[in-house]
């Protein structure tokens, strides 16, 4: 087991952003501050999972979260996951498995065995915690085996696995005609997550605070969603490669006012840059769509390099974990439990109404038509990364879906003045393959190989459609 | 189905071979087959609906080409196969499909099967991941969003005395099943696995009449055998999910060994627990799903507080098998990038260690081209428990 063996340290991202630049720092803070309440035993900490609209109980509650997934992404970043993956692999796990996972149980083994960190643990590691709290969503399996797996290693550790389900998109039902019975198990499943918090915790929920966080993250929902809207302005004033920084407010610090202060910051630096014209890319050439996958951590220098062949990435659908909330049809409430359990259907079903009105379309599709309009996109790229069928499943049917809309030859579109002109509306796409932690998988130059023939690709569309 | 008793198991072979074939004569008639996947679907409201249930099955023989046209090679390889065989219209005789809340693999392709197939019908069953009270009536209420789902479709109301109905012969043919199964308890067994293996696929490409009148058919002749056909071995558990075809079970026996019980999706998970019976039929079906189907998707909470209480609560079944069919080794059998069985095998492992049961562990990626190396793993294991 190569468990001292650690890849060389990957040359750090060039950022547009002033605030992409200032996550690195705020990242390793809030890793080293676990491991310092760990050893102060005034907090309890909790292993948990992004995007569960539980962030405002547990932080209601002074409970400090362990965002397991996102130590896997350190690890990732710093090219230092193989070994925790290779421990993973001789208990028994398959590679095939969610190596963030992997990642995670390879650690946690390796902690428990040693009584101590791991050798050289990045940034110090990730601390055993007082209890796990596992999401059985209606998407990914591993958020509800990995813990359990864990568990083998430390039994004392208690688990509370809140069910999270949302009505799937089916075209001949309304999904309001069922989700009453999914609002009212949601708020039974968020009540059984504070009924274990206190317990574990031994304080009873402050639902006045519990009201005010969630009026926070609410805010800092739309705010979230008005700043990522200014990136369709022409140029580009901040791209994907960016928002693999900024998605850490949106998904390890909801519920805090930093996070919110972060996007009045970051909003006010991309209103300058637009009025200054400033673009991620000096001379924006082609406006790409990263539609689908999570990054490879350890190869987000792939950005720059789109970036040198004069391509921006205004906009993507990962960690864009949001939607605002004026446009949510969901019912009012003063029971801020009930609030949570409305958003997250009504998050889930966003793209419901507009998915049926349009054929061939489903949820996820019409997300990206919709933004390939809104930020006027050239091509779409997209990652595979092998060991997540949560986020990667799909991603070729709807790239086929898109090929149905967007065809490589001339349509008559109704133009802004009413009469009918011929329009182009081809738009390629370019798919990568690796995986979100395992670098075994991946290729520098192959990748870049297939970034090259795109980018000619995309010049050819460009020099066709000019003739 | 017209099987004789003295040809049944002749019967079984035919129709193994060419599965889907009496489904085919019945769409000719006029029924409609709506096809499943997964143990999870309830098919006592299928039944009740006036419909058939068939489940949906993939060919390791057969090599995947379309089905990668519009999924990841990284789905659950036993679910791209069938995928695979619906688009090459092996299943056009189908009229609808319901896939539940199986597993990621199921979730995420549910709109590329949905889009590429051309039934009239489809269906998504959610599933909840954990037991709590509060599961098992949302479950109840997601059950009855089905059941008026099949309504529509089906053209006729699901009335409680249906679905009691429905669950009664269900219920029948899993006491066949049952009856099946202690066939192999004798030493050596009166059943092959090759045997049962067959005879339970083709019962899920049956109408649930027709596939009781069947096991009966079988249980007869079987019960008819002075000897048994089998020489003594070692007797082998089999213990994973879906496994749709006998090439793994020959090959075990082939090499000797017995198959004698598993916790297979297309075997005991899936044909021996049995519904509840009076009162809610909805809320019943609920407690067989959710509650009784054991499969690693549902988490079931570490009660014990420790990890052998867990392990127990988790794989009991496994060492009740164990017993009762006096097992001398186990071979847990998992495809490659299955997540929710996965992730359990450290803890399987463990667990197998403590009721000590010998334990040979496969990855596979359900492909005929796999026999090979399996052979001679199984071969190994099979020397080594003597």
């Amino acid at each position: 087991m190569a468990e001292e063996q650690r890849e060389a340290k990957p040359k750090k991202r060039m950022t547009a952003t002033r605030a992409a630049a200032s996550i690195g720092p705020l990242v390793k803070e809030f890793i080293t501050g676990t491991i310092q309440a760990r050893a102060e035993g005034k907090q309890k900490l909790a292993y948990t999972f992004i995007v569960c609209h539980h962030e405002e109980i547990l932080r209601a509650m002074d409970v400090l979260p362990v965002w397991t997934e996102n130590f896997a992404g350190i690890c990732g970043a710093k090219r230092d996951a193989e070994r925790f993956l290779q421990r993973a692999e001789s208990l028994g796990l398959s590679r095939s498995l969610c190596t963030y996972a992997l990642c995670g149980i390879g650690f946690d083994q390796w902690r428990e065995e040693l009584g101590e960190m791991p050798p050289n643990a990045p940034w110090g590691g990730q601390v055993r915690p007082d209890f796990m709290i596992s999401t059985g969503q209606i998407l990914c399996d591993p958020r509800s085996k990995w813990y359990q797996a864990s568990q083998q290693f430390m039994p004392d550790v208690p688990i509370y696995n809140m069910d999270l389900p949302y009505p799937m998109f089916q075209r001949d039902r309304d999904h309001r005609d069922v989700w009453n019975y999914y609002h009212t198990y949601l708020v039974k499943q968020l009540r059984g997550l504070v009924a274990f918090v206190e317990e574990q915790t031994q304080k009873k929920m402050n639902y006045d605070r519990l009201r005010e966080l969630v009026d926070l993250s609410d805010r800092t929902w739309n705010l979230m969603d008005e700043t990522y809207k200014l990136r369709a302005a022409v140029p580009c004033p901040m791209g994907t490669g960016d928002a693999m920084n900024t998605m850490v407010p949106i998904c390890f610090m909801m519920a805090t006012q930093k996070a919110h202060d972060f996007f009045v910051d970051l909003k006010k630096e991309l209103e300058d840059k637009i009025a200054k014209k400033e673009g991620e890319v000096e001379n924006e050439k082609y406006r790409l769509m990263w539609g689908g996958g999570l990054p490879a951590w350890y190869a987000l220098n792939d950005f720059n390099y789109f970036n040198s062949k004069g391509a921006s990435f205004p906009v993507e659908t990962t960690y864009r974990m949001v939607a605002p909330l004026d446009q949510m049809d969901i019912p009012e409430t003063k029971d801020p439990i009930e609030h949570l359990a409305w958003r997250w259907l009504g998050y889930w079903t966003f793209w419901y109404d507009k998915a049926k009105k349009r054929p061939g379309s489903e949820p996820d599709v019409e997300r990206l038509i919709n933004w390939i309009e809104e930020y006027k996109i050239d091509g779409v790229v997209m990652h595979e990364a092998f060991s997540c069928r949560t986020w990667h499943v799909g991603l070729i049917w709807q790239l086929h879906q898109l090929s149905k809309i967007y065809k490589p030859i001339p349509l008559l579109m109704v133009g802004k003045d009413g009469k009918k002109e011929k329009v182009f509306r081809e738009l390629p796409s370019l798919i990568l393959e690796s995986d979100i932690i395992d670098i075994t998988s991946y290729s520098e130059v192959d990748t870049r190989n297939k970034i090259d023939a795109f980018i000619d690709t995309l010049d050819s569309i460009r020099v066709n459609r000019a003739a | 189905m017209n099987g004789t008793e003295s040809g049944v198991l002749n019967t079984v072979e035919r129709y193994y071979k060419n599965y889907g074939l009496r489904a085919k004569e019945l769409k000719a008639e006029g029924k409609k087959i709506i096809g499943y996947m997964c143990s999870f679907v309830p098919l006592e409201m299928i039944t009740a609906a006036g419909c058939i249930p068939f489940r949906v099955r993939g060919n390791i023989h057969e090599p995947i080409t379309t089905g990668d046209t519009l999924l990841e090679t990284i789905v659950c390889p036993y679910y791209r196969s069938c995928f695979d065989l619906s688009t090459k219209q092996k299943y056009d005789f189908l009229s609808g499909l319901v896939i539940p809340h199986g597993c990621d693999s199921m979730v995420r392709s549910y709109s590329a099967w949905s889009y590429a197939l051309p039934f009239s019908y489809f269906h998504f069953v959610n599933i909840p991941t954990v037991c709590d009270d509060s599961s098992f009536e949302f479950f109840r209420a997601e059950l009855d969003t089905f059941r008026k789902s099949l309504e529509t479709f089906a053209g006729k109301a699901i009335t409680e005395k249906d679905l009691a109905q429905a669950i009664r012969v269900h219920n029948e043919n899993r006491d066949k099943a049952r009856a099946l199964y202690d066939l192999r308890k004798a030493d050596p067994p009166l059943i092959s696995g090759t045997e049962l293996t067959r005879v339970l696929t083709v019962g899920s490409s049956l109408p649930i009449t027709e596939a009781n009148a069947l096991f009966d058919h079988v249980l007869a002749e079987i019960g008819r055998r002075e000897k048994s056909p089998l020489k003594k071995g070692a007797r082998i558990l089999i213990d994973g999910a879906c496994l749709d075809n006998i090439e793994l079970i020959k090959l075990v026996e082939e090499l000797g060994g017995n198959v004698v019980a598993d916790t297979l999706c297309n075997g005991a998970r899936d044909s021996l627990p049995r519904t509840d019976v009076g009162g809610d039929p909805l809320k019943a079906l609920a407690g067989r799903y959710l509650g009784k189907i054991n499969c690693p998707k549902t988490y079931r909470k570490n009660k014990a507080g420790t990890f052998e209480g867990d392990m127990t609560s988790r794989f009991g079944d496994i060492g009740a098998y164990a017993k009762e069919f006096k097992v001398d080794g186990a071979i847990l059998y998992v495809y490659k990038y299955c997540d929710p069985f996965g992730f359990e095998v450290p803890a399987r492992k463990a667990y197998y260690k403590s009721i000590q049961v010998p334990l040979l562990h496969l990855e596979d990626v359900y492909s005929a081209g796999t026999m090979g190396q399996l052979k001679t793993r199984v071969q190994a294991f099979l020397e080594m428990i003597g």
